[in-house]
């Protein structure tokens, strides 16, 4: 898509009337633009997010430890500047080897981070009550959504199973799942499974959010795959069978990584909006990155700028998942996805 | 061989029976498990100026937070040993009854529906600050009583006894009002501040803590209605004798600190007067000297000097928090001791 002043005169002021428009829309935005410029630069008080900015990346982590959580968000934001950029690198074999690595290394940040954060193996062990701001938020992100990956492609090919017990009992978990609001599945998670337990048995606060994230996504994401399935044409069965491939082999080595590469971006789309439904977590009184800033907003030096946390947050939580939605849509043209689904983009 | 299998089931069933008894004592009180966890699971609102808030630093204040690190002194010999737990109005009581917080400390009032069996089982300990709900207007709006704002708006979050105090009260004056709830307080606030309804109710400390932080505070006026009584206390499970009372003397402690004129900056120096003097018997069982006081509630003897080292007197973190010089002043009025004209009044330590 080129800009150039013909089109763009072509475009915006093809008779009177469209260059009225044009003006008029112009003058209203600059308005609006200057106005908000104005509250940005002149009326905000920027000292509530300045003086708070350890808490709302890393909540009450120990400050002895803080290098830990911002080794980790660096080498996040590094990996995906990495990944953004890769297509654009020069041609050089130092690139081309790091374009191979990209993946991987991506797979190496998670366990990596998890160590970094909770410790052990020589770090000093912190514990999850600790984590909070955006380090939690992304850390259940992050979790669940791994956890709900897998799971979530179990259900859809327990959904296509010719066996009675495993495609109703897909079925019916899924068909629950999606009846049932997200927010009363978390506070059963938060609520009601301590009053289950047994007494003296505890199920971590992180771990039920990141369990209860996991269930309800898995639902979703098994019907983005199962609608990936179902785009494949039967012939690909039935010509891996007549190659002599198993079931496994079929699914494994066949079906699936198509089904995986049409469902992508309703896939990526999940995951936007898993990052945003942890906000629902500060309701549950964790201080993820939402519920610390309400934390920070009951300090006396601070009461009354409401506007200004929230702005900031919108700004964090929409770099979030710009960046995810990018990074996608990078997997999907380097996996041709849409190839051989009539939905390219 | 039919003797012997009833006499297998017989045994096995004997032994299960026991192994269940032994699972759950009866006498195991949470006090015990405190202490065996080397932490107190404090439960707190964390979102109110003035009573449980996050400083810059990280750490947590206010005179709800003070509680907990006094229960933690006492306990655990460690004001710091203290896992906060952020609760949100409904499920603050959830959390209790499952055993994932030890105390609730949260601004909470004490009622009877909260206290008894058949409703949330609480125990509430002494209440550490009394309230009363009340009403707040703009100074230009005229609006000097609530029969002034007969037709008007009034904003209220929503779940509380906030809410029913505010209908209780309006349906008894005969006054119409129409109310606009939320769900959260900041929200309540902002559509004050929006002009969305002419008057806001909440606790009067809630109020001025909100008066403090809008741009001009003297722009705004607390009428002097009082719709309800709101004696804020903590609270422990029902059932649990041993620990409701060491939470109770925790914080009689406090108060009776401040009746004895006994600060954390004098306490060691008070210890050592009365361990040397003899003549000093109040003093002596106050402070743990002799007399076993602590001994009887599972406690150090010395809970008190304890408690005060760690957090201050009543006063102390009344004047630190709330105090003319703090960032939340309110008057002291109701919550000054029994001699000024106050309620905080502790039974003898005898």
């Amino acid at each position: 898509m080129k800009l150039s002043i013909t089109a763009l005169r072509r475009q915006l002021f093809a008779s009177p009337l469209d260059g009225l428009i044009t003006l008029l829309l112009l003058a209203c935005s600059g308005w609006l633009l200057a106005l908000l410029g104005h509250w940005v630069l002149a009326l905000a008080n920027w000292k509530v997010v300045a003086s708070n900015l350890p808490l709302y990346l890393m909540g009450l982590y120990p400050a002895a430890a803080y290098w830990r959580p911002l080794v980790l968000m660096a080498c996040l934001v590094l990996l995906a500047v990495l990944t953004l950029l890769s297509p654009r690198l020069p041609r050089l074999a130092v690139f081309r080897w790091l374009q191979r690595l990209l993946p991987w290394l991506w797979l190496l940040a998670l366990p990596l981070g998890f160590w970094l954060l909770s410790g052990g193996l020589g770090l000093d062990p912190v514990r999850t009550r600790q984590w909070g701001g955006l380090t939690l938020t992304l850390v259940v992100t992050a979790g669940s959504a791994l956890l709900a990956l897998p799971l979530g492609v179990l259900l859809a090919l327990g959904r296509r199973s010719p066996y009675p017990l495993v495609h109703h009992s897909s079925s019916f978990y899924v068909e629950l799942i999606r009846a049932v609001p997200l927010i009363s599945v978390l506070f059963f998670g938060q609520l009601l499974i301590p009053l289950f337990l047994p007494s003296g048995w505890t199920i971590d606060r992180v771990l039920r959010a990141v369990l209860s994230f996991a269930f309800f996504a898995a639902a979703y994401v098994a019907e983005d795959v199962r609608g990936g399935l179902q785009a494949l044409p039967p012939t690909q069965r039935e010509a891996a069978h007549a190659l002599g491939l198993s079931v496994v082999q079929t699914v494994g080595l066949v079906l699936l990584p198509q089904a995986l590469r049409i469902a992508l971006p309703a896939l990526t789309n999940q995951l936007v909006g898993l990052v945003q439904n942890t906000s629902l977590l500060a309701i549950l009184g964790a201080v993820e990155l939402l519920g610390i800033s309400r934390s920070i907003l009951a300090n006396p030096q601070f009461i009354g700028r409401y506007l200004e946390v929230y702005v900031w947050l919108g700004v964090l939580y929409w770099l979030i998942c710009t960046t995810m939605t990018l990074i996608a849509r990078q997997l999907e043209a380097r996996l041709g996805a849409g190839a051989g689904s009539p939905s390219s983009g | 061989m039919v003797r012997l299998l009833k006499r297998l089931a017989a045994v096995s069933l004997v032994s299960l029976l026991g192994a269940c008894a032994g699972g759950a004592p009866e006498s195991m009180s949470r006090l015990d498990t405190v202490k065996e966890r080397g932490e107190l699971q404090c439960g707190v609102s964390g979102k109110l100026p003035g009573f449980s808030f996050l400083r810059t630093d990280g750490s947590y204040d206010g005179i709800d937070v003070d509680i907990c690190r006094a229960v933690a002194a006492v306990v655990l010999g460690d004001s710091s040993a203290v896992d906060y737990r952020q609760l949100s109005a409904p499920e603050r009581f959830t959390a209790l009854r499952s055993g994932e917080i030890d105390l609730l400390s949260r601004n909470t009032t004490a009622t009877l529906s909260r206290d008894s069996e058949g409703g949330n089982g609480l125990t509430f300990a002494p209440v550490v600050f009394y309230d009363g709900q009340g009403l707040m207007v703009r100074a230009d709006s005229g609006i000097a009583t609530m029969e002034d704002l007969e037709g008007r708006t009034v904003c209220v979050g929503s779940g509380t006894t906030t809410e029913r105090n505010l209908s209780d009260a309006f349906l008894a004056a005969g006054v119409n009002y129409n109310a606009l709830k939320f769900q959260e307080k900041d929200q309540v606030a902002s559509a004050y501040l929006q002009g969305r309804c002419e008057s806001i109710t909440s606790d009067r400390s809630g109020l001025a803590s909100m008066r403090s932080g809008f741009d001009d505070p003297s722009a705004h006026r607390i009428l002097n209605a009082v719709l309800s009584k709101e004696p804020l206390a903590p609270a422990t499970v029902a059932g649990d004798p041993r620990w409701s009372d060491a939470v109770r003397w925790t914080i009689y402690g406090l108060i009776a600190a401040e009746e004895f004129g006994i600060t954390s900056a004098n306490i060691q120096a008070m210890v050592n007067a009365a361990a040397a003097d003899p003549n000093q018997a109040a003093m002596r069982r106050f402070l743990g000297v002799d007399g076993g006081l602590g001994t009887k509630l599972g406690l150090p003897d010395d809970f008190v000097v304890r408690a005060v080292s760690a957090v201050g007197n009543y006063g102390e973190i009344y004047d630190r928090h709330l105090g003319p010089g703090s960032d939340v002043p309110i008057p002291r009025d109701l919550n000054s001791g029994y001699r000024d004209g106050g309620l905080h009044y502790a039974p003898p330590f005898n």
